[in-house]
């Protein structure tokens, strides 16, 4: 089928959250200086890994919405606080009903689920506290996101793993497509938590140390926490465009990538051909880059396929580890740091670099003009994800 | 509120007893059917999938079928409110209760799209997919996807929408529901797809259509609405039918005649 022409997002403002910091300057400033915001994690888990922590400042929710304060919660909280201004200003241009809400977490409420579940093996009952709507399901989050933001429009949690928070920028095109929205709150958020820790531990997808993309010697992952999220318009003053978000299906295994990349590659393509655009037209490329030999080499196949050497990939999953269903958000506004600020960082830890792919890691930090960037995530049931940025 | 209108080619049902939407309408259970098949699954991937994943599986397939849409290229939506919570909590079980490693392959069918994953895997079908949760308007905003892809690609879309009920340690008696999965092929109007009827999406419907006869259990899950809408097409029935049971932000689903071929 070929992909649907739609017109391009205009993304007024994004916030963005993660191990890095909480502000776009001390996030830039990490990245600037080739700083990870990786270490060993505040809980035991049993073994030795590296995580990526938010370490910000995550104040309570306060009145009605103390109820709802988990620590996803709070972050979202957090991001919501960055937006208010440009926020305040969507909700005096379109009606608020026609401001969505479209998010994406691959967790949700598991972290505070797990206290509870602990709290019921070691005492036969769950907290007093706990409820399983407020603090376990994806519309609780929505509901503080909509409460918080003001926005009264159609309200869902994408939830698709590891890329749960980019896909929200192509529902957002689809539902202005439509004529359904006119304005939304895309992105997402994902907190630490012992059952992913122990599960990817499981499939022996840990790194020990922290990640080493596209490193000949990479060994896993690392796992991550954060979010971002973006206000996004029909029309108006553009940060940044989304022009292209390609969505495929790789139909082939429900924890391994396609051993070609078949979707991967699929939904670069599909993005540029919303785009209208092709692989010589793209400028820099923040791959999926989680550290694993399989998804590294995989995403490298596809890469190399559309792209060979020409083009500088960056894997930020060194800096803010795998923030999972927040990586597709938190790595779309490092694509779009890279149009505002016009240099991409050093991708971390690649060194000695796996030269078997054929494509063009960058190890240092790069300047340049980059108009038109990919983001790709992929995830678990074979979804993959490609948002194509440009500048305006 | 969505002004966009589209064409419902087929539709699917799993409820506990009932193998599709001919025999719920029926009335009479089938005990060979208390559990879904997950049919449409290949083997592999059957014996992958939950039972929340089988009667997603098994209602969205009958609903392609009647529409005579490939499912090797058909974008599919899936909503569920919980998800693969059931296996989400054995793992936690595994974790704090057993103390033991936790199962590489429950962890990697823990995720809310696991459904979603298996069946483009089943059906070789390397376009589209998705899963979100809206609580008890997982129906409407699954339906409102569906017709955002409809309005972009102008081809068919599979709509499912399902839950299985919560770890009974999460839910007080009185809250607690039973599985079922109900299912809608989107297609556009103006294609030469099969359509029992036309649909939009409203947040300001005047509902005059009975909801379905569901027992209690049934009655609570998130996804009952989207079973009202299942039972008034296959029945023929045109008017407004509420989506989340009175217990969402009030969609509507408005239900005409189809076109006339």
């Amino acid at each position: 089928m070929p992909a649907p022409r739609v017109r391009p997002l205009c993304v007024t403002d994004y916030a963005n959250l993660n191990a890095l910091g909480g502000s776009r300057s001390e996030i830039l400033a990490a990245l600037a200086a080739g700083r990870s915001g990786l270490g060993s994690p505040t809980e035991s888990f049993g073994f030795t890994t590296a995580v990526g922590e938010v370490r910000t400042e995550l104040p309570d929710l306060e009145g009605e919405l103390s109820a709802w304060s988990t620590r996803i919660a709070r972050m979202a909280g957090v991001l919501v606080a960055e937006l208010e201004e440009p926020l305040r200003r969507a909700r005096k241009r379109w009606r608020p009903e026609r401001i969505a809400v479209l998010m994406g977490s691959s967790t949700g409420g598991a972290s505070a689920t797990e206290v509870a579940y602990r709290h019921y093996v070691e005492q036969g009952a769950l907290p007093a506290d706990y409820s399983f709507q407020r603090h376990h399901t994806f519309n609780a989050l929505l509901n503080v996101v909509g409460e918080l933001s003001g926005a009264k429009g159609p309200a869902w949690m994408i939830s698709t793993a590891c890329t749960s928070s980019a896909k929200p920028l192509a529902t957002a095109q689809r539902l202005m497509a439509a004529d359904i929205i006119d304005a939304a709150i895309v992105g997402g958020v994902d907190t630490l938590c012992a059952l992913t820790l122990l599960g990817f531990q499981s499939l022996q997808a840990l790194d020990r140390q922290p990640c080493r993309p596209f490193s000949s010697e990479r060994s896993g992952i690392s796992i991550g926490e954060g979010g971002a999220l973006a206000l996004v318009e029909r029309s108006g003053e553009p940060r940044v465009l989304v022009e292209g978000v390609g969505e495929t299906s790789d139909a082939y295994h429900i924890s391994a990538p396609h051993p070609e990349g078949r979707g991967a590659l699929g939904a670069m393509q599909v993005a540029m051909s919303q785009a209208g655009c092709s692989s010589k037209d793209i400028d820099h490329i923040n791959a999926h880059g989680t550290g694993t030999h399989l998804n590294d080499a995989t995403e490298g196949i596809a890469i190399a396929k559309l792209f060979a050497d020409q083009v500088p990939v960056v894997s930020t999953k060194g800096y803010t580890g795998h923030t999972l269903g927040a990586a597709g958000a938190i790595e779309f506004a490092f694509a779009s740091y890279a149009i505002e600020e016009g240099w991409i960082p050093p991708s971390l830890n690649c060194e000695p670099l796996d030269e078997s792919a054929g494509i063009f890691i960058s190890k240092t930090l790069l300047k340049g003009d980059f108009k038109r960037v990919l983001s790709n995530s992929f995830a678990f049931g074979g979804n993959n994800v490609s948002v194509l940025v440009r500048a305006p | 509120m969505t002004g966009f209108e589209v064409g419902i080619g087929g539709v699917g049902l799993w409820m506990p007893g009932y193998s599709g939407v001919e025999s719920w309408l029926a009335g009479v259970p089938d005990p060979e059917h208390a559990q879904p098949s997950g049919r449409a699954f290949d083997r592999m991937n059957r014996r992958r999938a939950s039972q929340l994943g089988r009667a997603l599986s098994d209602a969205l397939a009958e609903s392609g079928v009647q529409a005579g849409v490939d499912a090797s290229t058909t974008p599919t939506v899936v909503g569920s409110a919980i998800g693969e919570g059931c296996t989400m909590v054995g793992l936690l079980e595994q974790i704090f209760s057993a103390e033991d490693p936790v199962s590489p392959a429950a962890f990697s069918v823990s995720v809310h799209n696991a459904a979603a994953g298996l069946i483009s895997i089943s059906n070789k079908n390397e376009g589209f997919a998705s899963a979100l949760s809206a609580d008890s308007d997982t129906p409407a905003a699954s339906l409102i996807e569906g017709i955002g892809l409809v309005a972009t690609t102008g081809a068919p879309v599979g709509v499912v929408c399902g839950d299985e009920p919560v770890p009974i340690h999460l839910l007080s008696e009185g809250q607690r529901w039973s599985l079922q999965a109900a299912a809608v092929t989107l297609v556009p109007l103006e294609s030469n797809t099969k359509c029992l009827a036309r649909l939009r999406v409203v947040l300001d419907g005047a509902p005059d259509l009975v909801p379905a006869e569901l027992d209690l259990p049934g009655s609570r899950n998130p996804q009952a609405g989207m079973v009202d809408l299942v039972a008034a097409v296959a029945r023929g029935q045109t008017g407004c039918v509420r989506l989340d049971r009175g217990t969402g932000r009030g969609y509507c689903a408005v239900v005409t005649s189809a076109p006339i071929s």
